[in-house]
């Protein structure tokens, strides 16, 4: 057992955050992430290039697929398995994201029925890199229709945190919208729910036993330190922190309307956010990982 | 009067979060309902080849002398450490010989993507072409029984066949023509399941792939 290893768990993660990425944009061009936005570009750029990365890694994970390659263009034959819809998935939305970064490049508009369907696939994209793992009922770690929810929720907020980063550094004209804070803080408060959520149904015991140990060692044995740390705290609980401060302060700042005060804090703010960013960032990284490594198999292959 | 409005304005914007998520939930959670809904339909229709055959162990009557991994070893060259058939011992005296067990579910023939397994309907045999095989591992976490295994010369999977190319010519599969104390045979499952199951000694539910093996346990 154990053959899916790092590599699986980075293209998990790049899959969830190239589709977050587009979705980021997507809901920026929409105007929810407020009126001055400066997130509706990049993330559209990004996207379709770090799915790919992604989906690039996985042929070195492969094994006799890597000495012969012309056999991966057979992984489109069977339907009835996940992982031939997340191939036909991902390469439609990398198709259709790189169509959607050359406008946003060129600066012209895309037409909307192109814009629409990268964000469905985009859902589709982050859905599955749940879907691939909640399907194994030979894992019943894995086995939990939560899967994919905590999955895509890490998603949508990794791609936020990453669209962020990178138009801080990128764009031209900076804005510090509350939208954003507020839908993030949503973001990681949803997370932290789906995550409690996932693993009180395995406490419930309706997974069976193997399930209870992988969530053991994830919550107090042999990887617990990278889960309270890199994920809880600072992945979840620091940004749930800093986003909720930043979104009272604006309130604040509101009413006081102290100018000076206002931007010092907003300036300060801005160089924590970064940090909280790419908080989110480790931790979206640090779930996938552990996931992949606290799957035990349904039988450990000995007589009891 | 804006702080009022701010606050009206994020709760519409929590409602519209909340529609999101609830979306993107049924995304998740729909197509497994789907899988699920397609097995137990799988489930319900009984004879899913045309006839499926089976392993039966006869715990009582095995003497652990291996020649059945032996023989296999032998036959099929594979690497020591992902064996074709396995002769699975405890500490308290139990025993079992098993391999692939050419399951009426076969949760490797699902998953793989390249459509490397195949399921014989004259007999229900579950056979890997490794020449298709990209060696992605999906179906060694699928697979309950740890049957499938890569090989690590040639980077594809490998398992079990029933012999199906001696089954062909007559013959039966070597394993089971080795037995000297026939505690290892085979037979249609019909008759077989009516002797047994496959829930023994911590092995997996048989609900999950529904495997062609039965063991006898000894009294």
């Amino acid at each position: 057992m154990g053959h899916w290893g790092w590599l699986i768990a980075i293209y998990l993660f790049l899959g969830g955050l190239g589709a977050g990425a587009y979705l980021a944009s997507f809901a920026a061009e929409k105007g929810l992430l407020g009126k001055k936005t400066n997130l509706d570009r990049v993330g559209y750029v990004v996207s379709a290039p770090i799915v790919a990365f992604g989906a690039f890694l996985l042929i070195f994970d492969l094994g006799q697929g890597l000495k012969k390659p012309w056999l991966i263009i057979n992984m489109f034959l069977n339907f009835s398995s996940v992982m031939t819809w997340g191939i036909y998935i991902l390469s439609a939305f990398i198709c259709v994201a790189f169509i959607k970064a050359f406008f946003v490049w060129k600066k012209r508009q895309a037409p909307a029925v192109i814009s629409y369907l990268g964000a469905i696939l985009a859902l589709a994209t982050a859905a599955y890199t749940g879907m691939l793992l909640a399907v194994v009922e030979g894992i019943p770690f894995w086995n939990s229709y939560l899967m994919p929810v905590v999955f895509v929720v890490s998603a949508l907020s990794t791609g936020l945190s990453l669209t962020s980063l990178i138009a801080h550094f990128f764009e031209k004209h900076q804005v510090h919208e509350v939208r954003v804070s507020q839908i993030h803080l949503g973001l990681v408060a949803t997370e932290i729910v789906a995550l409690a959520a996932f693993f009180a149904l395995i406490y419930s015991g309706s997974q069976g036993t193997i399930a209870k140990i992988s969530a053991n060692m994830l919550l107090t044995e042999s990887l617990s330190i990278p889960f309270w740390l890199l994920l809880i705290i600072i992945g979840l609980v620091g940004p749930l922190a800093f986003y909720l401060l930043q979104a009272r302060s604006n309130k604040k700042a509101l009413l006081t309307s102290n100018d000076q005060n206002s931007a010092l804090n907003s300036e300060r703010g801005g160089i924590v956010s970064l940090l909280c960013d790419g908080a989110v960032l480790v931790g979206g990284l640090t779930l996938r990982c552990l996931i992949i490594f606290a799957a035990l198999p349904v039988w450990n292959g000995i007589l009891s | 009067m804006s702080p009022n409005k701010r606050v009206a304005l994020s709760r519409r914007n929590l409602i519209k979060g909340g529609l999101l998520l609830g979306t993107v939930a049924a995304i998740g959670i729909m197509p497994i309902k789907v899988l699920k809904a397609e097995e137990t339909v799988k489930e319900n229709t009984t004879a899913k080849t045309k006839k499926q055959i089976g392993f039966s162990y006869d715990e009582g009557k095995c003497i652990k002398c291996e020649s059945c991994v032996r023989i296999c070893q032998e036959t099929y060259q594979w690497e020591s450490d992902t064996p074709w058939r396995r002769l699975l011992k405890n500490d308290k005296g139990n025993a079992l010989s098993m391999s692939c067990n050419h399951c009426a579910d076969p949760a490797c023939a699902k998953v793989c993507p390249v459509k490397a397994y195949s399921k014989r309907d004259s007999d229900g045999i579950v056979i890997h072409d490794a020449s298709k095989c990209v060696g992605c591992g999906y179906c060694l976490y699928a697979c309950p029984y740890h049957a499938p295994h890569i090989q690590k010369k040639t980077g594809a999977v490998s398992k079990c066949h029933f012999c199906y190319n001696l089954q062909d010519t007559g013959s039966g599969p070597r394993c089971v023509g080795v037995c000297p104390t026939k505690a290892l045979t085979m037979g249609d499952m019909k008759e077989l399941s009516q002797k047994g199951n496959l829930d023994y000694k911590g092995l997996p539910s048989s609900k999950i792939t529904n495997p062609s093996m039965i063991i006898i346990p000894k009294a």
